[in-house]
């Protein structure tokens, strides 16, 4: 008796992820916005009035021009300008490029420390564990955004603001991974910890296999289903923390703004009315930030086994 | 034997579960009675019902699952029909529950006491004092050693037994008319199934309660009961006296479970088996739900549920069944 | 019991040792500190000189142990900024940073049980719909935003003009939407109440009052949806459990299975959590202290950053250090006594 191979698509078709994808509108529609905000940003250059960063092109007495619909408004400016003189539209762009790079980029790099960290803590044990798990706990006491923070001005004062503004999106990246590795660590920690128990691991090591080969290749793919929920929380957290950070002066410098830093521009000036540099970053943000929340919590509850009633 | 007005009647029950794409039917119009200080045994494979029967007398199925129809009759009221508010004074009261797993039961984080007096608590209008009374009372009656101790106790502090023990106490509490006991040994250990099934029968006959015990072993049913229903696939196949229906069961069904006991079989010899499994409820068969794995099933048998034929004391839906006592009769009047 | 506090205690030595470490070793990669001190016009020799007076050459080890044993004994050094010792300039601000957070746990702990409960047990109401979606909504907008936004519309005031002006519901509308501002969004204000020491307190006047509404609100406004999301997550699963069921047979009334036997249960992991939250609150100060310029010990913290006022920084991290390893301890203990399946024996059944 032949059975059909299907397809991967076909099989993807055909799973429950995409199912409850379909039926669930909330899921879709945040999907789509964030879509349209990933291919805003990639095509920022393309679709931005002017450059930001290009400081020749910056007026300053285009500064703090209101929105179209508004007194004063500039149709080449069409969500206004900001302190400097640049303009909204183009900076939001090229802001939200530089959350949503920081963002992936961030928690690329927590979810590989977390990963490899957990993987060795959990099947290592005894003392490598002890440590590791130690650490851990230190940093998530003082909380992620706090570690941040920390390094962030750490790192700040060690480079010098010029340097240190050169090369801020690398730094981000690394701080804000840095920072946020324990909680998938952990995680993982804990699915391996249940794994070592389960026979395939003995069959494997009676099989000669060697240790990284077990942790990387058997027990690996059955520790990523919760990770994937996670990671994309973690998305939303990066970013957030990122606006944080910039801020408090510690993230993008003025020079290559990005939506936290526009925030914190706007609100200098929020007292002389020019609401709009701060509300439309802000609302970007938060859009943002809304729908990688939703599709994480679309995400759980897929991933939920229990969830089949109806 | 039978009185005339039962102290439960369930008529034509039907109990669903709302789920996506449709409704599936748990219970398909089951009927039986009760009377009062008899103890009825609801016998079945997992997932023939059984626990949702139990749970539906007092309307504790857990959503999606919903009374679809039928009646409830206790004491001459329809508890089906009740609202929450009348049901919740029988709840505990006249009719208690004992549950499977006595550790999932107890709430962790309340001491024994304070689940005990609660519950008499709800039901009368006495002090605490007076209620700690009767739950010592009660826990005496169920032989927990050091019965003024366990009420400060929390439940993961006692052994497994203890734990069921008070659970039985619990249900004594208020002298209710009966209690429905789902499962009550299957979570214990072996050794300690024996000693709390004595117990149950023993206060069951004292008190003169009724009990409706929910079980799969069919030893504790014939050591137990007198009157057992069998279900297969949300309806009764089999109902009758105990003893009959174990000394010479007539459902094709009953006679599989009863040859699969391992007493039954010869030593060195294969254990008998039923072969198939029982349909979930999406894929329920038509006609009588046994007929794929029925060695006697005819076109008949495919198309409609048997109605309920009387042989002996014992009321039993198959065709086979009905058929052979139809053979008989005409072989009584040809006879004759 | 005692096993416990010693092994919670030591653990929590062993945390402090970590934290001193890595205080020490961000001192000494936070720049010269002989530069702060002096200018550029003493001559080498006499830089040199200092240096040893100063023990700066000394190694590492014995840096740190000067650097540790003087901790121990209160001491933490300077501020360059200030002039003063570190401590004294950490207490002057804590006070105002401890009410924000009181304030702020006040308004969390009210809402969040109250909502989160209702929105458990009624979980297709619109009331309780309505509560998730704007929770939801809510942890996606940071903590400065909130800020700004409070400020801008309570205290600096909003005027809306959507709406035909030549119009009775068109200015009503306008009206009704729009608003004057007024609450205070600066500092403590000058009316605060001296308790005791270092303590002046913005909770006995109504001009201190008013001062830690916006702050307070805002600092909440990140952590009520959070709570509010976990009690209700808590509780729909508790309620699925057997003894639920079991409560229910046995007659007893709604409201007991709810508020005790279900709250009681989903409580405990809320207690947990709220403890990790802890120390999210605690950069959620700093934050929120920098929108509205709050004097506490998180905009201190900000401002020795731009200032390189590296003694303050270093203490402040001892110090926050500190308060976390305390509040943990505390809370685990307060799990401990709560749930009745935990030995206090430090390890958990």
């Amino acid at each position: 008796m032949t059975t059909a191979t299907l397809s991967r698509w076909d099989r993807f078709r055909d799973s429950f992820l995409w199912y409850s994808f379909k039926r669930d509108k909330v899921a879709i529609v945040s999907f789509l916005v964030l879509l349209l905000m990933v291919l805003a940003a990639i095509f920022a250059p393309l679709l931005a009035p002017t450059d930001p960063y290009d400081l020749a092109l910056i007026n300053i007495m285009n500064s703090e021009m209101p929105p179209l619909g508004m007194e004063g408004a500039d149709p080449a400016f069409p969500l206004g300008t900001d302190s400097q003189g640049r303009d909204m539209l183009s900076t939001i762009l090229y802001g939200t490029r530089v959350s949503l790079l920081i963002g992936f980029g961030a928690v690329v790099l927590q979810a590989t420390l977390g990963i490899v960290l957990g993987l060795l803590a959990g099947y290592l044990g005894g003392r490598v564990d002890s440590l590791l798990m130690r650490i851990a706990d230190v940093q998530l006491s003082f909380s992620t955004l706090m570690v941040a923070i920390i390094v962030g001005a750490v790192f700040k004062a060690s480079f010098g603001n010029l340097m240190f503004g050169e090369i801020a999106i690398y730094m981000l990246i690394f701080i804000i991974g840095i920072a946020e590795w324990p909680q998938i660590a952990r995680t993982v920690r804990a699915s391996v910890l249940a794994e070592k128990k389960k026979e395939y691991v003995d069959a494997a090591k009676v099989m000669g296999f060697r240790t990284n080969r077990i942790m990387f290749r058997h027990i690996l793919p059955n520790t990523l289903s919760p990770i994937f929920v996670i990671a994309t929380v973690q998305i939303a957290n990066a970013i957030i923390s990122e606006a944080a950070l910039s801020f408090l002066g510690l993230g993008m410098p003025e020079t290559q703004p990005s939506l936290g830093s526009l925030i914190k521009s706007g609100f200098d000036y929020i007292q002389s009315g020019s609401w709009w540099i701060t509300l439309f970053p802000g609302l970007v943000l938060v859009v943002l930030v809304l729908v990688i929340n939703l599709l994480g919590d679309w995400l759980r509850d897929v991933m939920n086994p229990r969830l089949y009633k109806g | 034997m039978k009185s005339d007005t039962p102290l439960l009647e369930v008529k034509d029950l039907d109990v669903r579960f709302a789920v996506r794409g449709g409704d599936l039917t748990a219970l398909r119009g089951i009927s039986f009675s009760l009377d009062k200080g008899e103890r009825l045994g609801l016998v079945g494979e997992s997932g023939a019902g059984k626990s949702v029967a139990a749970f539906s007398i007092l309307n504790l199925i857990a959503s999606p699952g919903y009374i679809a129809g039928g009646q409830i009759l206790f004491e001459g009221r329809d508890l089906a029909a009740m609202s929450e508010r009348e049901l919740r004074k029988i709840r505990g009261n006249r009719i208690a529950m004992i549950f499977q797993d006595p550790m999932m039961t107890l709430n962790p984080v309340l001491k024994i006491g304070t689940q005990m007096v609660e519950a008499i608590k709800a039901h009368r209008r006495i002090s605490t004092k007076a209620a700690r009374d009767i739950a010592l009372d009660k826990l005496r009656k169920v032989q927990i050693p050091s019965p003024e101790k366990r009420l400060d106790q929390y439940p993961h502090e006692l052994s497994g037994g203890m734990r069921q023990r008070v659970i039985i106490a619990i249900a004594l509490l208020l002298d209710p008319e009966i209690i429905v006991a789902d499962e009550p040994t299957t979570a214990l250990d072996v050794t300690i199934q024996a000693e709390i099934m004595a117990l149950l029968l023993d206060l069951c006959e004292q008190e003169n309660v009724a009990l409706m015990l929910i079980t799969h072993d069919l030893g504790v049913v014939s050591q137990v009961t007198q009157r057992m229903l069998v279900m297969y696939s949300g309806r009764i196949i089999e109902q009758g006296p105990t003893r009959e229906i174990i000394n010479d069961a007539q459902h094709p069904y009953t006679q599989g479970l009863i040859n699969a006991l391992p007493q039954m079989g010869e030593p060195g010899a294969r254990l008998f088996q039923i072969p198939g499994s029982m349909p979930s409820l999406k894929n329920v068969p038509s006609g009588c739900p046994f007929h794929p794995r029925c060695n006697f099933a005819t076109d008949q048998c495919r198309q409609t549920m048997p109605e309920y034929v009387h042989s002996g004391n014992v009321d039993v839906a198959c065709y086979e069944v009905s058929n052979l006592i139809e053979q008989e009769k005409r072989m009584q009047e040809a006879g004759s | 019991m005692l096993a416990f506090l010693v092994q919670r205690i030591s653990q929590a030595v062993l945390v402090m040792f970590v934290i001193s470490v890595i205080a020490f070793a961000i001192q000494d990669g936070l720049g010269d500190p002989l530069q702060q001190m002096v200018g550029m016009s003493v001559s080498l020799e006499d830089r040199e000189a200092l240096r040893d007076e100063l023990g700066l050459n000394d190694s590492m080890v014995v840096q740190y142990l000067r650097f540790a044993g003087n901790a121990v004994q209160g001491d933490l050094g300077t501020s360059y900024f200030y002039g003063k010792p570190t401590l004294e300039v950490i207490s002057e601000h804590l006070p105002a940073t401890l009410e924000l957070v009181i304030g702020s746990s006040l308004i969390i702990m009210l809402l969040s049980v109250p909502i989160g409960v209702y929105a458990a047990i009624r979980p297709q109401a619109l009331m309780a719909k309505l509560f998730m979606g704007v929770s939801t909504v809510g942890i996606s907008i940071p903590v400065f935003l909130t800020a700004i936004v409070l400020i801008q519309i309570y205290s600096i005031g909003v005027t809306v003009a959507w709406f035909p002006v030549d119009t009775g519901w068109g200015q009503w509308l306008n009206g009704a939407l729009s608003t004057e501002g007024g609450l205070p969004s600066y500092g403590r204000g000058d009316e605060l109440t001296h308790l005791f020491g270092t303590w002046y307190s913005g909770f006995f006047s109504k001009n201190g009052l008013l001062h830690l509404v916006l702050p307070c609100v805002s600092l909440a406004s990140i952590m009520l949806p959070l709570f509010i999301r976990l009690i209700r997550a808590e509780m729909m699963e508790v309620l699925q459990s057997d003894y639920i069921r079991y409560a229910r047979a046995k007659g007893l009334s709604a409201v007991r299975i709810n508020f005790l036997h279900a709250l009681k249960n989903t409580m405990l992991p809320v207690i947990t959590v709220g403890g990790v939250q802890i120390g999210v609150m605690v950069a959620y100060t700093i934050l929120t202290e920098t929108v509205f310029q709050w004097p506490g010990v998180g905009l201190m913290f900000l401002e020795a950053i731009t200032r390189s006022d590296i003694p303050l920084i270093v203490a402040y991290l001892m110090v926050v250090g500190l308060i976390f390893v305390i509040t943990n301890t505390l809370v685990d203990l307060v799990y401990g006594l709560v749930n009745p399946t935990v030995k206090l024996t430090g390890k958990k059944a």
